[in-house]
């Protein structure tokens, strides 16, 4: 076997902490080969980005580092900072997670591009603009040549990320170290980033170290995963045999509670508890007070276990790896009876009609409206009593502005809100004091959306004095059982929201949510901020709540397998407007949208096989600015099946046959299984 | 870009002419009003009637306001009441002293400004940081006289270098006597802002040293030198503009203490000379004209905002 281009042995990091040091990497062993891509995937915390930056000698000073780092043949660790610099932008290159922070926003894309070229001395600044234009045009970027000369905010997130992955590679580097590179993207952007990533790997034969959280991404992308948990790698294997015959609990654990978009229903099945503190670990294995397995066994608290080998390549860190089941079958194991089909109510709980939001854009001096943001441009929805409808869409698509604008924090341009009978879009804040007691709102970010001064008890009483209803409604009485009711001791009240991990805190956003007895949840994100085994504990909290409280749900979600899994009916919204709404069965089963089918081929299924096996659509282009969308259907500069007359006219929402589904396309209908599914009418704008 | 400015200047005028109605109220406010401000507190009724009628002060108040208002801006800010010399003449003799002064204080809080933050950010949580933290905490701390005179004591009266008492020595006229006279007030006002500007500066480049297109710049094998002059300063110094604009306004009509210490002609002390005799038109000349100034800092700082970052156009 060839030396690894790099090899890491015994490492452990430790952060200086304010009670105790933080191990965040414990003993981590790795090889990584030439031309092969080996996924580390973990929850936060896990210690997977700090390995990686180990590699790369880029930790803040704060951090000690023992162990060996061998890359390229050289010594990392100890290394003179000469010769790290040297070997950065040579043999190692680093694609990191947000697009919109990584680069520097007063400089040309150009320029930041062939930087480091220059630094080594491979490059003449006369040769710079030249090359900077070769670079982008290898990651595709259209229009190099005016492109080089952009700052980065001219720059889509998508185009940001492949400037990043131009610059990464720029010195054919031996080794790309790629940390979450498509997490802050959308799912038909990440499609496209992931496939120009593996082609630029083939091209250039680099090993590369692919970081993640979404096993999806992994499945599609590397060879070989390491598996970490707790600052140590608990399993490494091949990506077929981590799939499916996960040698260890966590593993398995993990798999089993992510969401799939190939799932009918059930209930998620998740990891007990949260990740352990770095600075407070639990003696033993720190993965046994989570443990299916390990459980109450002695030896478990005992001994933290190694990672055994168990077969060439492939290892373990479980005294019991045996025991541990397969995925598929701790599936079958978990999978209820499907829920039955929620009665519906004669008249909806809530119906949305043809709802405009526009934001106009105002500029000289006397403050003219010279364009209008369309963020939502008629959207029609309704939601029976009890119900969930999820609302999926990419960023920028109006869905959040949906939700707001029904809830009555924003203003609506026109359209029609119904909520409980009563037309409530215009009216003033007194007359939708009493709506509001009826419709509360969950938002996405947990951490910011709880006042830090405020304690949790307080946060979540705050909706029953707003409306003069504490004594009425319990008082402390209520809150106590509110905590109870989503998982919190009621002891916890006193405390402040720093004291509590995400998943956590959302419990206590959905808590305040509930104070006032509400019918209508709007949930905007509710777990996209969360660890992928904290999400399926929120997803089950959420289940239980409407089955008990008979509550409705607009779900807000960017995560196709989220929303399949909560919802009873989609709708998936594009610029502004819905392009499909159905049963979910119906949906997922048989996309008619073009946009549908493309977003649902672009989730990374968490699958080997299917991986394998699946046709994808890539999208080209992202979505447009909503204040100057294409003409005609929105869609259609990045459509397959576009023709002249989408270009000519927007498709009506209507009823495609005598399905349950609307659909606003012209050229509805499944997907031909030999259909072009490039864009047709030439490249995207 | 001319267009930017103007187009800036047209939204100032708003604020310029409720500044201006302000100026102009306060001759109301003051006891005895305009006419009392004009004639003294001794006055009979025909002196008072004779200067009522001279100065149109029985017409309508907006119409004097406006008459008041065009003179203004025809350079015409009235007489003193102490000196009786045009107010307009007394403000330009004292102005370019006060610009030269202003200027030369912020060059050296900026000279020593920008090191100390530089040395302090880039060996953050060491024994120099520290030490410079330090230095910044005392020049802030320590009051301008008390400075002032020290400088004297060992400048002027020690070492016998330079003039005690400073005068006004146009630069263009005679840089080395120029220098010689404003340095030492320059440098009792320099060394005071060294520490704002460093406690700033100092902040806002650990901030920018902390983020993540550094990281890349790291990754990319770029010299640390190289990522500091070339990433982490331009950043840094988009914040700190708008801090050392302020600082230079301020200087323009604040700085009485240390013109007094040096016996210094700037406004500052022309305007302390005016409130003691109620000189109140010259009182309204100066703070015109300290605000116009203050406006028209302001503008180049956005100006340069425009030119640092590519995400602000000329719109």
């Amino acid at each position: 076997m060839p030396e690894p281009v790099l090899s890491i042995r015994s490492l452990a990091v430790t952060f200086p902490g304010a009670d105790a040091p933080l191990r965040a990497v414990r003993g981590v062993d790795l090889d990584v080969h030439e031309g092969e891509v080996l996924g580390i995937v973990g929850e936060s915390g896990s210690g997977k980005s700090v390995t990686a930056l180990a590699a790369a000698a880029l930790l803040p000073e704060s951090a000690q580092v023992s162990g060996t780092i061998t890359l390229a043949g050289q010594s990392v660790l100890g290394a003179p900072a000469d010769t790290l610099r040297r070997m950065r932008g040579n043999d190692i290159g680093v694609v990191f997670q947000d697009p919109s922070t990584t680069l520097n926003p007063l400089l040309p894309i150009g320029r930041q591009i062939t930087e480091g070229e220059i630094a080594h001395g491979r490059l003449s600044q006369r040769d710079a603009p030249a090359r900077a234009v070769a670079l982008l045009c290898e990651v595709d970027i259209a229009d190099p040549s005016s492109r080089a000369s952009q700052y980065p905010h001219q720059f889509s997130g998508g185009m940001r990320q492949r400037a990043v992955i131009a610059m990464a590679m720029a010195g054919r580097p031996r080794l790309i170290i790629a940390d979450e590179p498509t997490t802050a993207l959308d799912v038909t952007v990440q499609a496209q980033v992931l496939d120009l990533l593996a082609r630029r790997q083939k091209e250039t034969g680099a090993a590369v170290v692919l970081i993640t959280h979404d096993l999806g991404v992994v499945a599609e992308v590397a060879h070989r995963v390491a598996v970490m948990y707790a600052g140590r790698i608990v399993e490494t294997g091949t990506v077929r045999e981590i799939f499916s015959h996960p040698r260890h609990p966590y593993t398995a654990a993990l798999l089993r509670s992510a969401p799939r978009i190939d799932a009918t229903g059930g209930r998620l099945d998740p990891i007990p508890g949260q990740p352990p503190n770095p600075g407070a670990l639990p003696p033993g294995c720190s993965f046994r007070p989570r443990c299916a397995i390990g459980g109450d066994r002695a030896l478990c608290a005992e001994q933290e276990p190694p990672l055994r080998p168990l077969a060439p390549g492939r290892a373990a860190a479980c005294h019991f790896a045996d025991e541990v089941r397969p995925p598929a079958q701790a599936a079958s194991v978990a999978a209820q009876p499907a829920e039955p089909e929620p009665t519906r109510a004669a008249a909806p709980l809530l119906e949305v009609e043809n709802l405009v939001v526009h934001f106009p854009i105002r500029a000289g001096l006397l403050r003219r409206v010279v364009r209008t943001v369309r963020a939502v441009d008629g959207v029609s929805l309704r939601l029976a009593a009890g119900e969930t409808l999820g609302l999926v869409g990419e960023s920028g698509c109006g869905k959040t502005t949906t939700g707001r604008t029904i809830m009555g924090l924003v203003p609506a341009t026109a359209g029609r809100v119904v909520f409980d009978g009563k037309a409530i879009s215009g009216l003033d804040r007194m007359a939708l004091r009493p709506v509001r007691r009826r419709m509360q709102y969950v938002f996405q970010d947990p951490y910011s959306s709880l006042n830090p001064m405020l304690n949790v008890g307080d946060a979540v009483a705050e909706p029953l004095r707003i409306h003069g209803l504490y004594d009425e409604m319990g008082g402390a009485r209520w809150i106590a059982q509110l905590f109870d009711v989503v998982g919190l001791p009621a002891s916890a009240a006193h405390r402040l929201p720093r004291e509590f991990s995400g998943g956590q805190k959302q419990r206590i956003g959905i808590a305040r949510a509930l104070a006032l007895k509400p019918k209508l949840l709007i949930l905007d994100e509710p777990v996209a901020s969360l660890d992928v085994s904290i999400q399926a504990q929120i997803v089950n909290l959420l289940q239980d709540l409407q089955r008990e409280l008979g509550l409705a749900y607009l779900f807000i979600a960017h995560d196709l397998s989220i929303v399949k899994h909560v919802s009873d009916r989609v709708a998936v919204m594009y610029l502004g407007r819905i392009v499909e709404e159905s049963d979910k069965r119906t949906l997922y089963d048989a996309p008619t949208h073009p946009y549908t089918q493309a977003l649902l081929s672009a989730v990374p299924a968490p699958d080997v096989s299917e991986a394998a096996g699946r046709r994808r659509i890539i999208l080209e282009g992202e979505i447009p600015n909503p204040a100057a969308p294409p003409p005609g259907c929105h869609f259609h500069p990045r459509c397959f099946r576009a023709s002249a007359l989408c270009v000519r006219e927007a498709p009506n929402f209507a009823r495609h046959g005598d399905s349950e589904t609307r659909v606003a396309c012209h050229h509805a209908g499944p997907l031909e299984p030999d259909a072009p599914l490039r864009h047709a009418m030439g490249a995207a704008p | 870009m001319i267009a930017f400015v103007l187009r800036r200047l047209a939204q100032l005028l708003p604020v310029l002419l409720g500044a201006s109605a302000l100026i102009f109220a306060m001759m109301y406010a003051v006891p005895g009003g305009p006419v009392g401000v004009l004639v003294g507190e001794n006055a009979t009724a025909e002196q008072i009637e004779a200067v009522t009628k001279q100065f149109g002060l029985d017409r309508p108040i907006i119409v004097q306001y406006g008459d008041w208002l065009l003179r203004a801006l025809g350079g015409d800010l009235g007489l003193s009441l102490h000196s009786r010399e045009p107010v307009l003449k007394l403000i330009t003799e004292r102005l370019p002293a006060t610009l030269q002064l202003a200027a030369l204080a912020t060059v050296i809080g900026l000279a020593l400004g920008i090191p100390i933050a530089l040395g302090s950010a880039l060996a953050q949580g060491s024994w120099l940081d520290r030490a410079l933290s330090g230095w910044s905490a005392l020049a802030l701390g320590v009051p301008t006289f008390w400075v002032g005179i020290l400088l004297i004591l060992l400048f002027a009266v020690e070492l016998r270098l330079l003039p005690a008492a400073s005068g006004y020595v146009p630069f263009w006229s005679d840089p080395v006597q120029a220098v010689r006279n404003t340095i030492l007030p320059a440098l009792t006002l320099g060394l005071y802002v060294s520490g704002i500007f460093a406690r700033f500066l100092r902040g806002s480049l650990i901030g920018e040293l902390n983020s993540d297109y550094v990281r890349t710049a790291r990754s990319k094998g770029l010299k640390e030198r190289t990522i500091v002059v070339r990433h982490v300063m331009r950043n840094a110094l988009l914040p700190f503009i708008t801090i050392v604009g302020i600082a230079l306004a301020g200087f323009i009509g604040g700085t009485v203490v240390t013109e007094s210490v040096f016996t210094y002609p700037g406004l500052g002390r022309l305007v302390i000379q005016a409130i003691s005799t109620r000189d109140y038109p010259l009182i309204q000349g100066a703070i015109l004209v300290i605000l116009l100034i203050y406006v028209l800092i302001n503008l180049a700082v956005d100006v340069l905002y425009v030119y640092i970052d590519p995400r602000i156009d000329f719109q």
